[in-house]
């Protein structure tokens, strides 16, 4: 059974610079012990989360709101494994499946048939999956035989066709999106919308973070409206978007 | 810390399909669209050993029949070498996008290098196979020891370049140390002159333990077996540099993240 626990999490996001990160800044540090410590390590540390504790449990459609910066996409990071928490404890069950940047982890020189596979086995399919679920995907994107030229030629919009096509394949139990919408042409955005349906249907917690008030709305049981790293208000969809859009209108 | 690089070893060795497409997939960028495609390899260290082989060949006064195969097996065995760990100082750097996407095993990385530079050695090989057959093989009883050679070779390039990423992904000044590093390695280690010819330094092959690393993949191709020494030397290298390098990865991995 899938949920996702968060218990304290709280997450620092060190900011090196370019002369932070150097060796010889590391060892000319060495030379001054008494002297105090510019900030912490001489490293910028931005507190992305800031003792988060909740549950998210089977069934749960959860709409990720907030300001920009407010931690949205750390948070998804941080439940997708990539980021793993500096306090705190993060426990979940079940096979995750980020999609944080539909755009990433393409080939530019590769064909599209053969980014298929690529993107696949990244996002942890098998390569008996990634032969199964060829087809179908080659279908969705609906580029027919551009699928067998290089990626470089494609346009942005069928990058994207391509990107979505690929990581919406694959089964997952937790699935974590952030701004995905907003693919492609008008005709592609409706295949995309029951796309995504059909797939909050199949796993069984979703987490996206998104903008739009009225998609979140439309597709989650709950909401969780983050501030400043933190948790402003967590609970049904519309108790939190409402009073969510209060304070942003006021 | 050590269970936890090697929970991730086991994983990334069984997502093999991933890191050798990866490893394909450079290659065949760098070769995109030319009519011989990775052959260039071979075209390129096939020049570079002729002219070399010239020219050393005479400074040193060598007989050309030897000392041929003797650097034809050097230089591309030494390619692998110092390729691996250069590119497993920018293994991590390079593969940011990808780390930053999905919370995948990260020794597929490092894997994916070792695949890559051996796919190289095999265009790099065809030389040494042509030179052997050319020139004659010197000793059929000391060839197949090149298997268990290259084994302790690329094992021992593995845990260098797990730690090479593994830093150079934290210090950024660290990949151009690495490669002036290298750089000097070549010249002081016998790639390009044999072991014996420097009598008054000798203390410089005695005590470089990539000597001794050469030595043990090189010396079964030109008919010299490698002597209990040498095995000593490089597989000590391996059986002390592996855990360092595991143990490292186990306790900064979760870190790598933040780092790229």
């Amino acid at each position: 059974m899938a949920y996702i626990e968060l218990k304290n999490v709280t997450l620092d996001l060190p900011i090196y610079d370019v002369q932070g990160r150097s060796l010889k800044k590391q060892v000319l540090r060495m030379g001054r012990r008494n002297r105090i410590a510019e900030g912490n390590d001489g490293v910028i540390v931005v507190r992305a989360l800031d003792d988060l504790t909740f549950r998210f449990e089977r069934g749960d459609r959860v709409g990720l709101i907030g300001h920009n910066g407010a931690g949205k996409s750390t948070l998804l990071r941080a439940m997708a494994g990539i980021y793993p928490p500096t306090a705190g404890t993060l426990s979940r069950e079940g096979k995750v499946v980020p999609l944080l940047d539909i755009s990433h982890g393409m080939d530019e020189n590769s064909t599209g048939m053969q980014n298929i596979r690529l993107r696949g086995l990244l996002l942890g399919m098998t390569d008996a999956e990634v032969r199964e679920k060829q087809r179908e995907i080659a279908e969705f994107s609906e580029l027919g035989d551009y699928l067998d030229l290089p990626l470089r030629t494609y346009s942005s919009g069928m990058r994207v066709r391509l990107a979505f096509a690929v990581s919406t394949a694959v089964d997952a139990e937790i699935l974590l999106l952030d701004e995905v919408m907003g693919v492609g042409d008008a005709s592609f955005m409706h295949k995309a919308e029951a796309r995504l349906e059909q797939l909050h249907g199949r796993a069984e917690i979703v987490v996206l973070a998104m903008h739009s008030n009225k998609e979140i709305r439309k597709v989650c049981n709950k909401a969780l409206w983050m501030e400043r790293g933190r948790v402003r208000a967590f609970g049904d969809v519309e108790e939190v978007v409402s009073q969510y859009a209060a304070a942003v209108g006021g | 810390m050590l269970t936890l690089s090697l929970v991730d070893l086991k994983q990334s060795i069984a997502s093999w399909r991933l890191w050798t497409l990866l490893g394909w997939l450079e290659i065949r960028q760098r070769y995109a669209r030319s009519r011989v495609g990775p052959f260039w390899l071979t075209i390129s260290m096939g020049v570079m050993i002729t002219s070399l082989g010239v020219v050393y060949g005479t400074l040193f006064g060598q007989k050309m029949t030897d000392y041929l195969p003797f650097l034809a097996s050097s230089i591309v065995l030494w390619t692998l070498f110092s390729q691996m760990i250069l590119e497993g100082s920018t293994a991590y750097i390079n593969s940011a996008p990808y780390i930053r996407q999905v919370p995948s095993p990260k020794l597929i990385f490092i894997l994916q290098v070792v695949w890559r530079n051996l796919i190289v050695l095999a265009h790099n090989f065809v030389i040494v196979i042509g030179l052997l057959i050319v020139f004659g093989v010197k000793s059929w009883e000391s060839l197949p020891m090149f298997i268990p050679g290259l084994l302790v070779y690329v094992l021992n390039a593995m845990w260098i370049a797990m730690l090479a990423g593994l830093l150079s992904a934290r210090f950024r000044d660290l990949p151009q140390i690495i490669a002036a590093l290298i750089q000097i390695a070549f010249y002081v280690t016998p790639i390009i002159f044999r072991p014996e010819a420097l009598n008054r330094f000798s203390f410089i092959v005695e005590w470089n333990p990539l000597a001794y690393l050469i030595d043990v993949v090189r010396g079964p191709l030109i008919g010299q077996m490698p002597s209990a020494l040498t095995w000593e030397v490089t597989v000590g290298m391996a059986v002390i540099g592996w855990p360092i390098a595991l143990l490292m990865t186990g306790r900064y991995l979760k870190r790598l993240p933040y780092w790229i």
